[in-house]
C-alpha cells in the first residue's frame, strides 16, 4: 500500500485510479483500507492541500470544454501544480449502469501526468454529486492541488454541490433561459459566482449579461451581485480571469471547514445507509458521539463508529 | 421532318425531340476505387476504365480526408489502407498519369479536406494546360453527414460552411460542370436512418448549405438560381427496393417543390433532382457472402427501374464488403452487372413504369408527408446546424439503428443467411490462395512515404511558405481560400501543412456522440439474467464493471461502438465513451485513470493489427499490460484473429455476431475472467 501510495504522490495514473477505486468500493471490507491509505497519506511531507472547485449547469452548456482550459491553464502557471476533475454523471435507474463523461471534451494530453480524469456514476443518488464523491475528494485532497468537480445539473438536484466544493461556479449560456429555470427552483443562492460561457457573439453576450445581472439582484435576498464572468472555450476569451480569480491566494475566502463537510456527508450517509431509523439514532446521540477530533480518518471512523453502535442497538 | 404526332405516339415508348424512338442513355457507371498509393490506384483507374466503367470514383485513405500527411503519427498505420494517400500534387500527377482528365467525370469521396482536394485537381489541369472549365466531377463535401455518421470532419460548422460555400462560389463561373458538394443521404441510412429521415435530413441539409451561401450575398439572383441548380445528391439504396424506388420519387417531387417555394427558382432545369448511388453496404452480411450478390443486384433495381428517379451515376459495393475491401475483381463482377442491366435488359426503352400507379402513389405521398414532418421540425429548431448542435438528428439516427438491431435481433426483420437459414454449404467464393478477400501490401506506402519526402526536398520553400502564409491570411480575413489553396497546390505544399494552417485558425471540432437517451429492445429474458449477473459482480468486486469503449485512429464510423456503449450501459455497465479519433494512447490513459475493467475497441478500417499492437504496447508502458483485458470489434477476417489473440487481445466480434445481447454476455465474461 505503502508503495501504492508513493506512486500515487508522484501523479502515476495507475496508482491514482486504484486509490480512488478504493474510496468507491462499496464493500464493508474497503472502509478499514481507506483508513489506512488517509493516515499514511496524512503522514507523507510530499502530499498536497487540494481546492475544490464545483462546476455545474445544463447539459450542452459548455463545462468540460470549460475545465479543460482552466485545468490545462492552471498546469502551467508552474512546474508542480496538479489538477483532478471529477465527472458525476447520472446513473440510469432501471439498470442501474451509467453512461460516464465525455472526457474527450476536457481535451487533455494524455501524456500530462499533472492532469488527471475521472468519471464518477451518480449510483441512483438524487443529491446531485454521486454517493462516493465525498469519500473520493478526501482521497484527492492529499493528492491534487485543484480538483475540479462536474455535474451536471438543472437545478434543485444541485444543492449538494456547494456541501462538497470550496466555491461553485454556475454555468449558463446566452439566452437559452437557463438562468430563469434555475431562479424558479431556488438555487440561485448556491453558485459564487457566474460563468456565462459561449459569448462569442458580442451583442447576444452583452444582453444576457444585463439580463442575468438585473435578476439576480431582484432574486439574491442580500442584493449583492456575484461575479460574472464571460466566456468562449472556442476563443478562450474570458477564460484567463477565471483562472486568476481561482490561482488567487484568497480565492474562495468562505470556503467550508473540513468538519462541515463532514458532518452533511455523514448525515447524508446514515441517511442512504440506514434510513430513517438511522437518522433518529444520530440525532439522539448528537455528532459528538461519533465525529470527534481532528484524525485525518475522523469521517471514516465515524462512519465505522456507527455502524458498530447502530448496528449493536 | 415529320416525326410521329402525339395521337400516334405509343405510351411504352421514348421519342426524342424530333419524335423519333429512341432508347435512353445509360447512367455513369462507377466504381469506387483506390488504395496503396497513387501508382497502384493509377493502375487500378486504368484498368477499371479499359473494362467500361466510365466515370472515376476516388477512395482517399483516412490521412488524406483528415488532412494529415501520411507520415504523421497519426496517420501511419491508416496510410494507403482504405484509399489513396495524397500527400502534394506530385501524387496527383501520378495518380492521372495516362487519363486524360478534361474528358473524366470525376468524383471525390473527400469532406473536411474538399476545397484542397480541388484545388489540387485544378492546379493539375493548369500544369497540364488543361482548361478549367473543361473539368468535370464532383467534390463531396458534405461535412453535416462527417458531423452524423461519417466522422472524418476536420473543423468547426461555420468555418465548415465557409469553405462549402466558397468553393460553390467559386466553380459556378470557373467550373460550371463541377459539383461543389454532394449532398449525402447515403450514410444516413448506413447509420440506421428511415426512408423518411434520409429524405427529410439530405434535403434539411441541402436547405442548410443554400440558406448560408444566400446570406453570404456573392451572388445575384440569376447567379444562384444556377447555383441551386448545382446541388447534387448522393443516396443510398436498401434492400426494401420498392420502398426505395419510391424514395427516390418522393425525393423528386420534394426538391422540386422546395426549390420552387423556398428560392423561387423558375426554371426547371435547375429544379431537378441530381442524383448519384452507391447501394447499401449495411444490410450486406459477413456469413454466406455470396448472397450478397443479390442483395446488391435488388437495390440497384431500386434506383434504376423509376425513369422519373433513376440515378444520374451508380456505383456498386461489392459482394465481400462485409469481409474486406475489394480487389480488382470483385470490382469488376459489380460493374458487370451494371452493364447488363444498362445493355441486355430493355431497361431503357420504356418511359416511366410507375406513372398512374395508385399504390407507388400513395407511398410516395407518405413519405413525403413524414419527411416534411420532419423537415419542419428541424427548421423549428434553427436549421440542421441547431439540430446538429443539439444532437437531436445524431440521437434521431443512433435509435433508428439501434430499432433496427433489435429487429434483427428478435427475427422481426429477415436476414438470409443471418438470423434465417442460416446452415449453409460453404461458399467456394471464399476459398483460394487469398481466401476472397484484399490485402494491403503494408510496404507498398512506402512508395507515398519516398515521393512525400521528395516533394518537400525538391520544392521551392519559399514559394511553399509564401503560399502557406497567403492562406492563412485569407482564412483569417474572410476572403476566399480557393485561389491561395491553389497557389499552394502549385507550391507542393503538402496535405497536412494546408490541414494544419487552417486548424490553427478554425480549430477542431468534437461531434455529440448522439449515445444519450435511447432505448434496446433486447431479449428481456436475457436482460435480465446478465443485469442479475452484473449485481452480483458489483456486490464481490465493490463496483460496477467499468468499460471503456473507444475507437482508435481516424475511421469515424462510429455506429458500432455507439451500439455497444447503449448496449452495455442499458445492461449495467458503468460506460466510458469518448467518441471517435482516439489515439491508442488516449484510450488505454482513459481506462488506466478510470481504472476500467475491459477496453472495448471498434475498428473498420483495416488496421486492426498495428491498433492492436499499439493498444497493447501503451498499456504496458502503463503498467496495466494483464490487468485490463481488451476486445475488439469491427471488419476482422478470421485470418488475422490468430495474430491478434497472440498479441493479447481476449475476444473478437465481427458483424457475424450481430446478436447484441450475446456480445454483451461474453465481454462480460471476460471482465469476470479477468478478476478470477
Amino acid at each position: 500500500m505503502s508503495e501504492l501510495v508513493d506512486n500515487a504522490l508522484a501523479l502515476d495514473k495507475w496508482s491514482l485510479g486504484r486509490l480512488i477505486s478504493q474510496f468507491e468500493d462499496t464493500r464493508a471490507s474497503a472502509a478499514a483500507m481507506r483508513s489506512d491509505i488517509l493516515t499514511e497519506l496524512a503522514g507523507r511531507q510530499d502530499s498536497r492541500r487540494a481546492t475544490f472547485v464545483g462546476i455545474t449547469g445544463p447539459p450542452g452548456v459548455g463545462k468540460s470544454s470549460i475545465i479543460g482550459e482552466l485545468a490545462t491553464r492552471l498546469i502551467a502557471t508552474d512546474e508542480t501544480t496538479a489538477v483532478a476533475v471529477l465527472a458525476v454523471d447520472p446513473t440510469s435507474h432501471v439498470s442501474g449502469g451509467a453512461l460516464l463523461g465525455d472526457r474527450t471534451r476536457v481535451n487533455f494530453p494524455a501524456d500530462e501526468l499533472r492532469l488527471f480524469f475521472r468519471s464518477q456514476a451518480s449510483e441512483r443518488d438524487l443529491g446531485g454529486v454521486g454517493r462516493a464523491t465525498f469519500a473520493v475528494c478526501r482521497l484527492m485532497r492529499h493528492l491534487f492541488d485543484y480538483v475540479f468537480i462536474e455535474t451536471v445539473g438543472i437545478g434543485q438536484s444541485e444543492i449538494e454541490i456547494q456541501q462538497v466544493a470550496d466555491w461553485t461556479y454556475l454555468m449558463v449560456q446566452p439566452l437559452t433561459g437557463d438562468a430563469i429555470q434555475f431562479m424558479k427552483a431556488g438555487v440561485m443562492e448556491i453558485p459564487s459566482a457566474f460563468i456565462l460561457n459561449k459569448c462569442d457573439e458580442k451583442t447576444v453576450a452583452q444582453r444576457s449579461y444585463a439580463a442575468l445581472s438585473s435578476s439576480l439582484r431582484a432574486f439574491r435576498a442580500d442584493g449583492t451581485v456575484p461575479t460574472i464572468h464571460r466566456t468562449s472555450a472556442h476563443t478562450g476569451e474570458g477564460v484567463a480571469e477565471v483562472v486568476a480569480e481561482i490561482a488567487a491566494p484568497d480565492f474562495a475566502p468562505n470556503r467550508p471547514t473540513l468538519r462541515d463537510k463532514e458532518l452533511y456527508f455523514l448525515e447524508k450517509w446514515i441517511r442512504d445507509e440506514y434510513g430513517r431509523a438511522g437518522l433518529a439514532f444520530y440525532k439522539e446521540q448528537g455528532a459528538d458521539a461519533f465525529l470527534s477530533g481532528d484524525l485525518p480518518t475522523a469521517y471514516e471512523q465515524a462512519q465505522t463508529r456507527f455502524a458498530n453502535t447502530f448496528g449493536i442497538q | 421532318m415529320s416525326g410521329t404526332s402525339d395521337k400516334e405516339r405509343a405510351e411504352h415508348l421514348l421519342y426524342d425531340d424530333e419524335g423519333e424512338s429512341v432508347t435512353d442513355r445509360p447512367w455513369i457507371f462507377r466504381t469506387y476505387a483506390g488504395h496503396t498509393s497513387a501508382r497502384a490506384s493509377n493502375e487500378l483507374f486504368r484498368s477499371n476504365l479499359a473494362k467500361g466503367q466510365v466515370g472515376l470514383s476516388i477512395a482517399f485513405d483516412l490521412p488524406t480526408q483528415c488532412g494529415y500527411s501520411s507520415d504523421a503519427d497519426i496517420a501511419l498505420p491508416e496510410a494507403g489502407k482504405v484509399g489513396v494517400p495524397i500527400n502534394s500534387l506530385d501524387d496527383f500527377h501520378v495518380l492521372f498519369d495516362q487519363i486524360p482528365i478534361e474528358r473524366m467525370n470525376t468524383s471525390m469521396t473527400i469532406n473536411g479536406t474538399s476545397m484542397w482536394l480541388l484545388a489540387l485537381y485544378i492546379a493539375l489541369a493548369r500544369e497540364r494546360g488543361v482548361a478549367e472549365d473543361q473539368l468535370r466531377g464532383t467534390t463531396q463535401n458534405d461535412i453535416v453527414k462527417e458531423y452524423l455518421a461519417r466522422g472524418t470532419y476536420i473543423f468547426p460548422p461555420d468555418a465548415s460552411a465557409r469553405i462549402i460555400s466558397e468553393m460553390y462560389e467559386y466553380c459556378l463561373e470557373n467550373i460550371p460542370n463541377w459539383n461543389a458538394s454532394n449532398i449525402c443521404s447515403y450514410h444516413l441510412q448506413e447509420a440506421g436512418a428511415t426512408p423518411a429521415q434520409e429524405l427529410a435530413y439530405a434535403l434539411a441539409n441541402a436547405l442548410g448549405t443554400l440558406d448560408t451561401i444566400r446570406e453570404r450575398g456573392k451572388f445575384t439572383d440569376e447567379q444562384f438560381e444556377r447555383c441551386v441548380g448545382r446541388i447534387s445528391f448522393f443516396v443510398n439504396s436498401g434492400i426494401r427496393f420498392v420502398e426505395e424506388m419510391c424514395k427516390m420519387r418522393a425525393f423528386t417531387e420534394m426538391w422540386n417543390e422546395i426549390t420552387r417555394d423556398r428560392y423561387g427558382v423558375t426554371n426547371p432545369k435547375y429544379r431537378r433532382f441530381r442524383y448519384g448511388v452507391q447501394v447499401n453496404s449495411l444490410g450486406l452480411t459477413e456469413k454466406q457472402p455470396e448472397n450478397n450478390a443479390w442483395r446488391i443486384l435488388i437495390e440497384a433495381l431500386g434506383v434504376t427501374l423509376s425513369r422519373k428517379a433513376r440515378c444520374r451515376a451508380l456505383q456498386l459495393p461489392t459482394w465481400n464488403e462485409a469481409l474486406s475491401l475489394p480487389r480488382a475483381w470483385d470490382q469488376q463482377w459489380s460493374l458487370r452487372l451494371q452493364q447488363i442491366l444498362a445493355y441486355e435488359t430493355d431497361l431503357l426503352d420504356y418511359p416511366d413504369l410507375f406513372d398512374g400507379s395508385r399504390v407507388v402513389e400513395s407511398k410516395v405521398a407518405e413519405l413525403k408527408q413524414a419527411a416534411r414532418a420532419e423537415i419542419d421540425k428541424i427548421l423549428e429548431m434553427g436549421g440542421v446546424r441547431a439540430a446538429i448542435d443539439s444532437g437531436y438528428m445524431k440521437s434521431g439516427l443512433v435509435r433508428s439503428m439501434s430499432e433496427r438491431m433489435s429487429r434483427i435481433n428478435r427475427g422481426e426483420m429477415v436476414v438470409v443467411g443471418v438470423n434465417k437459414w442460416a446452415e449453409g454449404l460453404p461458399s467456394p467464393l471464399v476459398g483460394g490462395d487469398d481466401g476472397g478477400l484484399f490485402r494491403v501490401d503494408s510496404a507498398a506506402v512506402a512508395e507515398a512515404l519516398d515521393t512525400l519526402k521528395a516533394t518537400r526536398a525538391d520544392r521551392d520553400e519559399d514559394r511553399a511558405q509564401a503560399a502557406l502564409t497567403a492562406l492563412k491570411a485569407a482564412a483569417t480575413s474572410g476572403e476566399s481560400m480557393m485561389e491561395a489553396s491553389i497557389e499552394c497546390a502549385l507550391a507542393r505544399v503538402t496535405t497536412g501543412e494546408w490541414a494544419d494552417t487552417l486548424r490553427g485558425i478554425f480549430g477542431e471540432y468534437r461531434a455529440t456522440t448522439g449515445v444519450e437517451g435511447q432505448t434496446l429492445r433486447l431479449d428481456e429474458d436475457r436482460v435480465g439474467a446478465l443485469r442479475a449477473r452484473i449485481d452480483r459482480y458489483a456486490e464481490q468486486a465493490g463496483h460496477r464493471p467499468r468499460i471503456v469503449v473507444g475507437k482508435p485512429g481516424l475511421d469515424g464510423h462510429s455506429n458500432g461502438a455507439e451500439v455497444i456503449a447503449v448496449a452495455a450501459r442499458y445492461t449495467g455497465f458503468d460506460v466510458i465513451y469518448s467518441g471517435i479519433r482516439l489515439t491508442p494512447q488516449e484510450i488505454v490513459t482513459s481506462a488506466v485513470e478510470e481504472s476500467a475493467d475491459i477496453i472495448g475497441v471498434s475498428i473498420l478500417s483495416g488496421s486492426h493489427v498495428e491498433l492492436a499492437r499499439q493498444v497493447m504496447n501503451q498499456l504496458e508502458t502503463a503498467g496495466a499490460r494483464d490487468k485490463v483485458p481488451v476486445v475488439f470489434g469491427g471488419i476482422i477476417p478470421e485470418t488475422d484473429f490468430e495474430e491478434l489473440t497472440a498479441i493479447g487481445i481476449r475476444r473478437i466480434f465481427t458483424p457475424s455476431d450481430y446478436e447484441l445481447i450475446d456480445v454483451m454476455e461474453r465481454i462480460m465474461t471476460v471482465v469476470e475472467e479477468a478478476r478470477g
